[in-house]
């Protein structure tokens, strides 16, 4: 069954006075509980996608349909997990991870007890009272990833979540983040320019070509999970994907 | 460190005192001109037995309290609005900008007429003296703010109102400390410039009734009160909230 479902989306940006199309006509479907990459050349407007996904910016042409009804605003049912976390450095981490539940104006208790139950699933409890800036910037991922879940989205977004991670932390999440899709059984759009990362996560990778872009493949990874990095199966797939990448990301240069 | 610190200063301020004793002891000036540290110590332990000047500092206090939480308030809402709306932004943000630069006691006539020889008058000055600083910091604040964050608080479903009080205004807050620093510091000498034209309670009461009276010690003493308060609510009140919020935020 289609979750979500983008029809030819575009944008353009000012540069310089000039217009510049980033997106020149994404079209994309995804089904319910599909773990969907997306990767491109840097620059491609694969984040600018996710954040019209999330209604945080507005296409200049085309639409985003959420089981089938188009949305245009952001709402609870997509939340964005942002490369650097954007957690808010006034709030500890538990108010942190309780704070879209605040906002929608659910009772203390019930807040504590979902909010436990997500800091315990990505092994945060410890932290709970602690500031962001006594975590390290795995632990950080991990609290806006918690932040995130809490809301229960029907679709999660992820903007490049393990960019700045160091390579042991990034591995442990990607494992992490597998257990997590299969236990919540969310859908999940994931942003990353890491092929070896598209891989490893993916149901499906969608590459985006150079701008305008538009995607220009859909490679099925369909193989048995949890995939770790060191699983060496998993290079023909990231082959097949580079394939597609390379002339993309030459022709951007 | 801290300690080092502190005993410089203690050094330093009892050489001070002993060279304004040598300079009284050296006869130059006569009394009535340049006290010695006794007299002006021996004025504030009367003023300070008769009540007055207790009463002076509380009439003060409460003035700038008022004046500044108006400021403070003000300065706010109008910092907020200038950083989010565009032509608020354009319009009265370059008016604030003007009007920062009015010195509070400038404020002194216009109070004076519209509100006469009253308590009102005095605050009106010292909330003028204020609120541009307060807006001014605010602005710069909610300026400052790192997109995401707001990117994050919508996505969660904040708005309007409530992603003012749970974002934007913690978000600027290490900015609009500043700014209620900048406004006290500016409310401040705006109650004490107001009282002395106005000429009646409060501290700067005091240094014009001193004036009056030709008594070089009460002007000297209340001075170093005005001083002192300074240094202590800017130490105590501003500097500890401005720790806890940078210690918080991983700044320091």
């Amino acid at each position: 069954m289609t979750k979500l479902e983008a029809k030819n989306i575009e944008k353009y940006f000012d540069h310089d006075g000039q217009k510049l199309q980033a997106l020149g006509g994404i079209d994309l479907k995804v089904n319910d509980g599909d773990f969907v990459c997306l990767v491109g050349p840097s620059g491609c407007g694969k984040s600018t996608f996710l954040r019209i996904v999330a209604g945080l910016d507005r296409p200049d042409n085309g639409e985003i349909l959420l089981d089938g009804k188009p949305v245009t605003e952001t709402g609870p049912d997509r939340i964005l997990v942002f490369q650097e976390g954007a957690l808010f450095p006034w709030l500890k981490v538990i108010d942190n991870v309780e704070f879209g539940l605040k906002i929608a104006g659910i009772p203390k208790s019930e807040r504590s007890e979902i909010s436990k139950r997500y800091l315990d699933m990505m092994q945060l409890t410890r932290f709970a009272e602690s500031y962001t800036y006594q975590l390290s910037t795995g632990m950080k991922q991990r609290v806006a990833i918690a932040r995130a879940l809490v809301l229960d989205p029907d679709v999660l977004l992820m903007d490049e979540p393990f960019a700045a991670l160091d390579t042991q932390t990034r591995d442990l999440l990607l494992v992490e983040m597998q257990l997590i899709w299969e236990r919540t059984k969310k859908t999940i759009l994931f942003v990353t320019h890491n092929v070896a990362e598209a891989a490893m996560l993916g149901n499906r990778v969608a590459v985006f070509t150079n701008r305008p872009s538009t995607i220009k493949k859909e490679i099925v990874i369909d193989y048995r999970r949890p995939r770790i990095s060191e699983d060496e199966n998993l290079s023909k797939y990231q082959q097949q994907i580079l394939a597609e990448l390379r002339p993309e990301v030459k022709a951007s240069e | 460190m801290k300690k080092n610190h502190t005993w410089k200063r203690i050094v330093f301020y009892i050489a001070l005192v002993a060279v304004w004793q040598a300079f009284d002891s050296a006869n130059i000036w006569p009394d009535q001109v340049f006290p010695s540290p006794l007299e002006v110590g021996e004025d504030l332990v009367y003023s300070a037995a008769d009540g007055s000047l207790f009463f002076g500092i509380g009439t003060s206090m409460w003035r700038l309290i008022v004046g500044l939480a108006i400021a403070i308030g003000g300065g706010m809402v109008l910092g907020i609005f200038m950083a989010r709306v565009e032509t608020i932004n354009q319009t009265i943000g370059s008016l604030v900008l003007g009007l920062q630069s009015i010195p509070s006691v400038a404020w002194v006539p216009l109070a004076i007429i519209w509100f006469g020889l009253t308590d009102a008058g005095i605050i009106f000055v010292t909330a003028m003296g204020a609120l541009f600083a307060v807006t001014i910091n605010t602005y710069s604040g909610v300026k400052n703010i790192d997109p995401n964050f707001i990117a994050a608080a919508r996505n969660m479903g904040a708005k309007g109102e409530q992603l003012i009080t749970s974002v934007l205004i913690p978000a600027a807050f290490p900015y609009m400390i500043s700014g209620f620093k900048q406004g006290w510091a500016f409310a401040w000498r705006g109650v004490i410039g107001a009282e002395l034209l106005f000429s009646f309670l409060g501290l700067g009461f005091l240094l014009n009734v001193g004036r009056q009276l030709s008594d070089v010690s009460q002007v000297i003493a209340i001075m170093i009160v005005v001083m002192a308060i300074g240094i202590l609510i800017d130490g105590f009140v501003f500097r500890r909230i401005e720790n806890t919020v940078m210690s918080r935020w991983g700044l320091r």
